[in-house]
């Protein structure tokens, strides 16, 4: 469905992936396909523990924090610096908490779910360029693999709304699914405006095409991120996503205070803390999206070395806008939700999509 | 000094004591008049007829309360009838029944509140109502043996609640055959119940079918441990303890109201000026904190509103702190006044809560901006958790539910007590019915507050210094004449807080009731909910803003 805009520079193919840059320098290459394969592990592994490592300060430290200069309030302070060793604390209390499964639990899928939500968010990483060279893979496909993996955490959230055998859980449950639904359409559908645009599903070429210059005034190059050559696109994903990771305005799956915690009601101890993990790796997936496909992934003033910056600020500052609805917005009700999600964005989605197509295909 | 107390309507025409009299006919076996009210005495299967009359043709739409005693002889049933066009006119409908067959009309087809408070006199002192609807227990568990407040029976027997008579909490399945509903424990513990609730929920998807509000578990005697303090300094504590969240002096008042008229006590016009505004003062940081936790449940967590309005009423805690000494329970109140005059230096207390009136009207605005003019919070609470002004007077609602649902009802000003009528303020109404309208008359009521205690402060500030009398001449041990009763109200944070007294002739009240207007708000709540989704259950309940320390007693 994608027409092929033949006037962006294809430069995909000169990419260097993390894998075989690790290959390259600890000379695992030379070991053939068990060599290269371990390249590759030793690279996500590095990738992976990045994003928990940030989701750990996020979780115990960070969200606190936040939350806390919204509320009039200091949060965490004794332990370490700015209190920052409460993530040690936090960490050892969660784990040491005794897990309390619920004697009806419909196991195996009970203990599946919460690896399943967490990982599912984690591989979508996979594909995102991060700048600096950090970029795991760069299939042709990388959008749409993004869009999959990230889907399938419905699965898990479903999962374990059902599996808990609790009242609470199972409405959780069944909202996160009415609630992805509805929402995986408008972001998919939006997210397929951007390819129009760039011509291509490959994150990296997404990435290349928003490094040209969109105006020049004076003398400073506005590059030509997505957000500011469609902000119509940009606020669609941006409120899809929101809902689509389950945040305030729109986070009914879990809803405190009506169903109690919704799919998590009946997990605690390290499930709990897996599942937690996995809802924060989401926000953070929302956001490296976000910064992959509207705001230029790692670009940003100064040497190409500083990607990774860049690319973490502009993740965490999704992340900040995740906590500020939080503390500000109240929370829609779920037939309410589901109307904005049908009646709103998908409309809104094809709108967009059909009118970038006409505007791209009049240009090019 | 002008007061802005007219009324939208008038007040219809009084209905005088014969008139009364003729419409109750024959059927009033005799006269028990209280100290508040005209008393028919009537046969027990004549009540339906007799407060049907009353109600269509008298214009008594108001069932205030209804008090179950035991006395040696006989059972007695109180329904204390009230007009909400204007509360001073009262009257007392007394069905007594015999001490073997303790069987009475059910007052319940003519006034829905009768249900709750039928089987809670059922529960405590052991009345059977022909022709309840639904006579099970309300306070205390189902399997419990015997009635409490009835004279015979044994405190010192042990009683065992089994649990496993009690239908399974947790039970996996509670499907009809043929029907696709769900039943839903939303508490005990449940993070929106706003104390130990149980709402005992259908579901149809998400869509509510039945609510039974299941209450009792805070229930702590609070009717008998007054029975058995004197009336001069033992009770007073505890009101401080029904409604527990900061309306400690609003309730302390119901007390010192009834008490002070069933003793004829006359408290100076200096005390009523402190009382009104330091109760004024409980008022504001109750509402602020029914803001909050309303929002707690809209937005679903503790997010900066709940925050705000905490940190707001912080300030009127630390005033009140340094007025009575203490933050929650004050006992500040005294039969015939106050226990002490403000604080020295009088000027800094004084000072000290202008500046919290001064930052009032900001703050306010920060709320507006920040809740009620937000598009989603509307969308929320705009035409949810509906409470027709019908349906809440059969329900009994009063203060900012009843309000909010257009009722003009507020017994500071149709039922005036300690300085409120020489004061200019407003009573707030609004026609929405909805839980919107509701948080809109509290915001509102915070500001009337405002204006309350800057008239107060006013007045006290220029108090002579030799005048200032904050306590009247009250004997040591008070012994009210015997067999006086008593009923009187007060307007509390959540309504009509009225206290019921029986005295014996001893230093005790023989009986001591207590209406508590979270009771009827909280029953009106399956009326509100019917076909709502879930969110708007929660919500509802926190716009009717229960204690469930009030609730229980």
């Amino acid at each position: 469905m994608v027409g092929s805009v033949t006037t962006l520079p294809l430069q995909a193919d000169d990419t260097v992936l993390l894998p075989e840059r690790i290959g390259d320098l600890t000379g695992l290459d030379a070991y053939g396909v068990g060599g290269e394969l371990l390249a590759a592990f030793i690279a996500a592994f590095i990738v992976g523990n990045l994003m928990l490592a940030m989701t750990g300060v996020a979780g115990p430290w960070a969200k606190r924090k936040i939350t806390a200069a919204f509320t009039d309030r200091i949060a965490v302070t004794h332990l370490g610096p700015a209190g920052l060793l409460i993530i040690v604390a936090d960490a050892v209390r969660l784990l040491s908490k005794e897990i309390i499964i619920p004697e009806n639990a419909d196991r195996p899928a009970y203990d599946l779910a919460p690896i399943v939500v967490a990982s599912s968010a984690l591989l979508g990483f996979a594909v995102i360029p991060m700048g600096s060279g950090i970029h795991l893979a760069d299939p042709e496909v990388g959008l749409a693999f993004v869009f999959a993996v990230a889907g399938i955490a419905s699965i898990g959230l479903v999962m374990a709304g059902y599996a808990s055998a609790n009242k609470y859980s199972m409405l959780g449950g069944l909202r996160a699914v009415a609630q992805n639904v509805a929402y995986e359409i408008p972001l998919v559908v939006t997210g397929m405006s951007v390819v129009i645009f760039a011509g291509s599903l490959q994150m990296s070429t997404i990435v290349e095409a928003q490094a040209q210059t969109l105006v020049s005034i004076g003398g400073i190059d506005i590059p030509a991120w997505y957000a500011l050559v469609n902000p119509f696109a940009f606020v669609l994903f941006l409120v899809a996503n929101f809902a689509e990771v389950g945040r305030n305005p729109f986070d009914t799956p879990e809803a405190p205070t009506e169903i109690v915690a919704g799919y998590q009601t009946e997990y605690s101890s390290v499930y709990f803390v897996l599942i937690y993990l996995g809802e924060f790796l989401h926000i953070f997936l929302g956001g490296a999206l976000i910064a992959t496909i509207f705001l230029g992934g790692p670009a940003g003033p100064g040497p190409a070395e500083l990607g990774i910056v860049w690319f973490l600020i502009k993740i965490w500052g999704i992340f900040l806008l995740t906590q500020w609805l939080r503390s500000a917005v109240p929370r829609v009700r779920i037939d309410q939700l589901i109307e904005i999600g049908w009646k709103g964005l998908l409309v809104l989605s094809f709108a967009n999509l059909i009118l970038t197509a006409v505007i791209v295909g009049l240009i090019a | 000094m002008s007061t802005g107390l007219e009324r939208q309507r008038q007040p219809p025409v009084e209905v005088t004591e014969e008139e009364l009299a003729a419409v109750i006919g024959d059927r009033a076996l005799a006269r028990d008049d209280h100290l508040n009210a005209p008393g028919f005495v009537v046969r027990p299967d004549d009540v339906q007829d007799v407060l049907s009359d009353l109600k269509e043709q008298a214009g008594f739409d108001h069932l205030s309360c209804l008090t179950a005693q035991q006395y040696e002889d006989r059972y007695e049933s109180i329904y204390h009838l009230k007009k909400y066009a204007d509360p001073t006119q009262e009257v007392s409908v007394v069905v007594p029944t015999s001490i073997d067959d303790p069987v009475s009309q059910s007052a319940e087809p003519v006034f829905r509140t009768a249900d709750w408070h039928e089987r809670e006199a059922f529960d405590l002192v052991g009345i059977d109502y022909e022709g309840h609807p639904d006579p099970r227990r309300i306070l205390l568990p189902e399997t419990w043996q015997g009635h409490p407040l009835s004279l015979d029976y044994d405190q010192e027997k042990p009683q065992i609640v089994t649990l496993t008579e009690h239908a399974n909490p947790i039970q996996p399945d509670h499907h009809k055959d043929e029907s696709d509903t769900m039943f839903l424990n939303v508490g005990p513990h449940h993070p929106a119940t706003h104390g130990v609730l149980h709402v005992k929920t259908v579901l149809d998807g998400e869509t509510i079918v039945d609510v039974d509000p299941d209450i009792g578990y805070l229930h702590r005697c609070e009717e008998q441990m007054c029975q058995q303090g004197t009336y001069r300094h033992q009770i007073m504590p505890y009101p401080d303890r029904w409604d527990y969240v900061s309306a400690g002096l609003l309730n302390e008042w119901a007390y010192a109201r009834t008490a002070e008229d069933l003793a004829d006590i006359e408290v100076p016009e200096y005390a009523q000026i402190i009382r009104t505004m330091s109760a004024e003062l409980c008022r504001i940081a109750s509402h602020m904190l029914a803001l909050g936790t309303f929002c707690l449940d809209v937005y679903g967590d503790f997010t900066a509103i709940f925050q705000y309005a905490f940190r707001d009423r912080e300030v009127v805690q630390d005033i009140l702190e340094d007025l009575t000494g203490q933050r929650l329970m004050f006992n500040y109140f005294r039969l015939g006044g106050v226990a002490w005059d403000l604080p020295e230096p009088r000027d800094e207390f004084i000072e000290k809560t202008r500046d919290f009136l001064d930052e009032l009207p900001a703050k306010v605005d920060e709320y507006n901006d920040l809740v009620t003019s937000n598009e989603i919070f509307q969308v929320r609470t705009i035409d949810t958790g509906i409470l027709e002004p019908e349906v809440a007077k059969d329900y009994g609602c009063t203060g900012p539910v009843a309000r909010g649902s257009g009722i003009d009802y507020d017994l500071r000003r149709d039922d005036p007590y300690g300085y409120y009528d020489e004061l200019d303020w407003d009573v707030i109404t609004m026609d929405g019915c909805d839980n919107y309208s509701r948080v809109l008359v509290r915001m509102q009521e915070v500001e009337e507050s405002a204006k309350i205690i800057e008239q107060c402060l006013d007045l006290l500030e220029d108090w002579p210094e030799d005048e200032r009398e904050i306590q009247a001449n009250v004997p040591r041990t008070l012994k009210p004449d015997a067999d006086t009763e008593i009923y009187r109200a007060v307007e509390g944070a959540k309504g009509e807080l009225g206290i019921y007294i029986r005295s014996d002739g001893t230093d005790k009240p023989a009986r001591f009731k207590i209406r508590s207007p979270c009771f009827h708000n909280l029953s009106a709540l399956e009326e509100m909910v019917q076909d709502e989704y879930i969110p708007d259950l929660i919500a509802s309940l926190g716009s009717l803003d229960i204690v469930l320390g009030e609730v229980d007693r």
